[in-house]
């Protein structure tokens, strides 16, 4: 039977030769198009990547604009000329169980 | 005869069968004609070019699909690849960035791409500021791509782009950046264009920071940027106040040797080292040694404590002069008394500093400044610190100088250092720069007995209540101290200048609580300050250093969790027999 199917022609060619080179071009298709939609998304992803990249170049430059804007002397000056704060002094710290003292005892009504 | 027979007999044997191969498949045809069946070798050639093809074909499918599956193409963490000379980002203790590599560009004309090179060089000038015309010009008559400038910014390489001229390229480079800029810059140090570490950390800790890099990791230090930062402002306003030729802060965690904060004045930027002098540079807290003066008396004090030779209580007379060696020894300011222990620490006696120290000996002496570190450099991972100048020979004459400070010269990182083997329960701890794991326990060697560093923390303690260090009192901190007035050598004069000193204030808090308690040390020493108005003209540790400590204290105190309480009575207060110090 398969030598039946072996030897069966169309127009001269082997039905099964037809067959297989059809099976080809449905492969050929196929690997042309994911290919090509994987190529697609290849860019797509190194896009992405390439954006990523930035932001974390950016991310580090703010981080680094943070640190600059936020040195402690730089806020300890801002915060006495415009301000007009300075360090807590001793007599300004109390302790938690003496809030109430602080307060005169007062209660919420 | 077969091909296998042409090739000589020196060929390994596998050639002869590769040989041997190829001759039976070219005469196959022969063969099979022989045998009456040609189709056969038609056959054998078909299958063993279909095979040859299967098997590329095979390898090349395996290929594909291992590159497809199991490539490590984006599976990274995101980063560009470590270039070379990346360095880590170094951090404070609590994780504060202060320095790191930041993305920058540098900038290249390709002379064969430009149209107009007037307009390119106009355009560059203005848009470039640092950009010099003459580089632009030589970049123009260049017959390749040449380099213009670096370190551009990310809105400097876009201002350059926008401009839309052709034959401008930009590359990635890292430069090393300190956001912090002044803050801590001695500490930190920095590094040459190529990414190698020239000062501070970035030159003590280079490979670590460099293998750090690799791993897109971080360097925490033992600095807290708080404490930097309050040291660092503390430091500003007395240096601003008393004009010194420089000054130095430190701040140790006295149990584990860590660095806390590092200050010297005049500082500097780091982001451009070239631009400040090499006085501004100098980090005089571990590359200057000085002749410390009165706080080397703590030593003295405690060596004879520990050494049995001496009680809080002891008597020493400081009537009259004192010669030891060749020099006679005369105190400050006289009491003209017999003083304890005590008071010859609270009135700063060099007269009672001198006969503890005689009664000590020279070898002991010598002994016990070597374990505490004062003949060595400092033990601390920073290349600047520097080497100590000591006595040649330990003798009277040595130990008249050295028992308060004179004749020795060392850095005030070993000060540091060896105060903190007085104050932590007596063990020597090498200083850091790195930060240690919380709770871990430092091994060290031990100098002075549990009982010596109890003692000493009270006599400390007693100093500012009643003595020198009173300016130096911070509420409800238990603030203990030892000033230091040393007197500078003076080449012009070949002799001790009375004008020019080196003014200091050893500092621990809190004194109470058992030896092995968080306790921080600080150091404020000045070079050559003058006094002021407010001083009444003196420039001596007591009117210019002290306070300062005392401030640095008041405000570092919540940051290392130290809380204010009423200090408990001191034991040594039955010794300061001699009044209080006026």
């Amino acid at each position: 039977m398969i030598a039946r199917l072996y030897e069966r022609r169309w127009r001269g060619f082997r039905v099964v030769d037809l067959g297989l080179f059809g099976f080809l071009m449905v492969l050929m298709l196929v690997v042309y198009l994911a290919k090509t939609f994987g190529g697609a998304e290849r860019s797509q992803i190194a896009h992405v990547e390439r954006q990523i990249s930035d932001e974390k170049v950016r991310v580090r430059l703010l981080q680094a604009e943070v640190a600059h804007l936020e040195q402690p002397g730089r806020i300890e000056a801002l915060s006495r000329q415009y301000l007009g704060l300075q360090p807590v002094s001793a007599k300004q710290e109390i302790k938690a169980d003496a809030l109430v003292t602080v307060s005169g005892g007062a209660t919420h009504p | 005869m077969s091909l296998a027979d042409l090739i000589p007999s020196r060929f390994p044997p596998g050639f002869r069968w590769v040989g041997g191969a190829v001759w039976r498949l070219e005469h196959a045809f022969e063969r099979a004609k022989a045998k009456d069946r040609p189709e056969d070798n038609t056959r054998v050639r078909i299958f063993v070019v279909a095979m040859a093809f299967a098997t590329v074909f095979c390898v090349l499918a395996i290929g594909a699909t291992h590159a497809a599956l199991f490539s490590d193409a984006g599976k990274g963490d995101g980063y560009a690849p470590v270039t070379p000379g990346a360095r880590a980002d170094l951090v404070d203790r609590n994780g504060q960035l202060l320095a790191l590599d930041l993305t920058h560009y540098g900038l290249y004309l390709d002379p064969t791409e430009v149209w107009d090179t007037a307009q390119t060089k106009a355009q560059l000038a203005r848009t470039v500021p640092g950009l010099d015309p003459a580089r632009i010009d030589k970049a123009l008559r260049s017959d390749k791509r040449y380099y213009l400038i670096g370190g551009l910014t990310p809105e400097d390489r876009d201002r350059i782009h926008d401009l839309g001229l052709p034959g401008l390229y930009f590359e990635e480079e890292e430069k090393r950046v300190y956001p912090l800029g002044t803050t801590a810059s001695h500490l930190i140090g920095f590094t040459d264009s190529g990414g190698e570490g020239l000062a501070g950390v970035e030159r003590a800790l280079n490979d670590d920071v460099m293998q750090a890099a690799a791993s897109h990791g971080q360097i925490p230090l033992s600095i807290d940027l708080r404490v930097q930062g309050a040291l660092e402002e503390e430091l500003r306003t007395a240096a601003e106040e008393f004009t010194p030729k420089g000054a130095v802060g430190i701040v140790t965690n006295v149990r584990t040797g860590e660095i806390l904060g590092m200050a010297s004045w005049p500082t500097f930027d780091p982001n451009q080292p070239g631009a400040a002098t090499d006085d501004q540079r100098l980090n005089r807290a571990a590359a200057s040694v000085f002749e410390m003066g009165s706080t080397f008396k703590g030593f003295t004090v405690a060596i004879g404590l520990d050494t049995g030779v001496a009680t809080p209580g002891s008597k020493f007379d400081a009537t009259h002069p004192f010669q030891l060696g060749y020099r006679t020894i005369h105190d400050y300011h006289g009491t003209n008394r017999i003083l304890t222990l005590v008071d010859v620490f609270v009135h700063s006696s060099n007269i009672g500093t001198a006969r503890l120290a005689e009664s000590i000996g020279p070898q002991r002496l010598a002994h016990y400044f070597d374990a505490l570190g004062l003949t060595r450099p400092a033990t601390v991972e920073l290349k600047e610190s520097a080497r100590p100048l000591t006595p040649k020979v330990w003798n009277e004459d040595a130990v008249a100088s050295t028992s308060f400070g004179h004749g020795i010269d060392v850095s005030p990182l070993a000060l540091a250092e060896a105060y903190g083997a007085v104050l932590n329960g007596g063990v020597y701890v090498p200083l850091t720069v790195k930060k240690l794991p919380e709770g871990a326990k430092v091994k060290g060697r031990r100098v002075f007995s549990e009982s010596t560093t109890l003692t000493m923390l009270q006599i400390m303690r007693a100093n500012v209540e009643d003595g020198t260090g009173t300016k130096a009192d911070a509420p409800g901190l238990s603030v203990g101290g030892k000033t230091g007035t040393g007197e500078k050598f003076d080449p012009a004069i070949r002799g001790y200048s009375t004008s020019k000193q080196v003014s200091s204030f050893a500092a621990v808090f809190p004194t109470d609580g058992p030896p092995d308690a968080p306790r921080y040390f600080v150091l404020i020493l000045m070079d050559e300050p003058h006094g002021t108005a407010s001083t009444y003209g003196f420039s001596t540790g007591g009117w210019v250093a002290a306070p300062a400590a005392g401030r640095v204290i008041d405000r570092i105190a919540p940051f290392v969790g130290v809380q204010r309480h009423t200090p408990a009575p001191l034991a040594v207060a039955q010794y300061v027999t001699a009044g209080k110090y006026e």
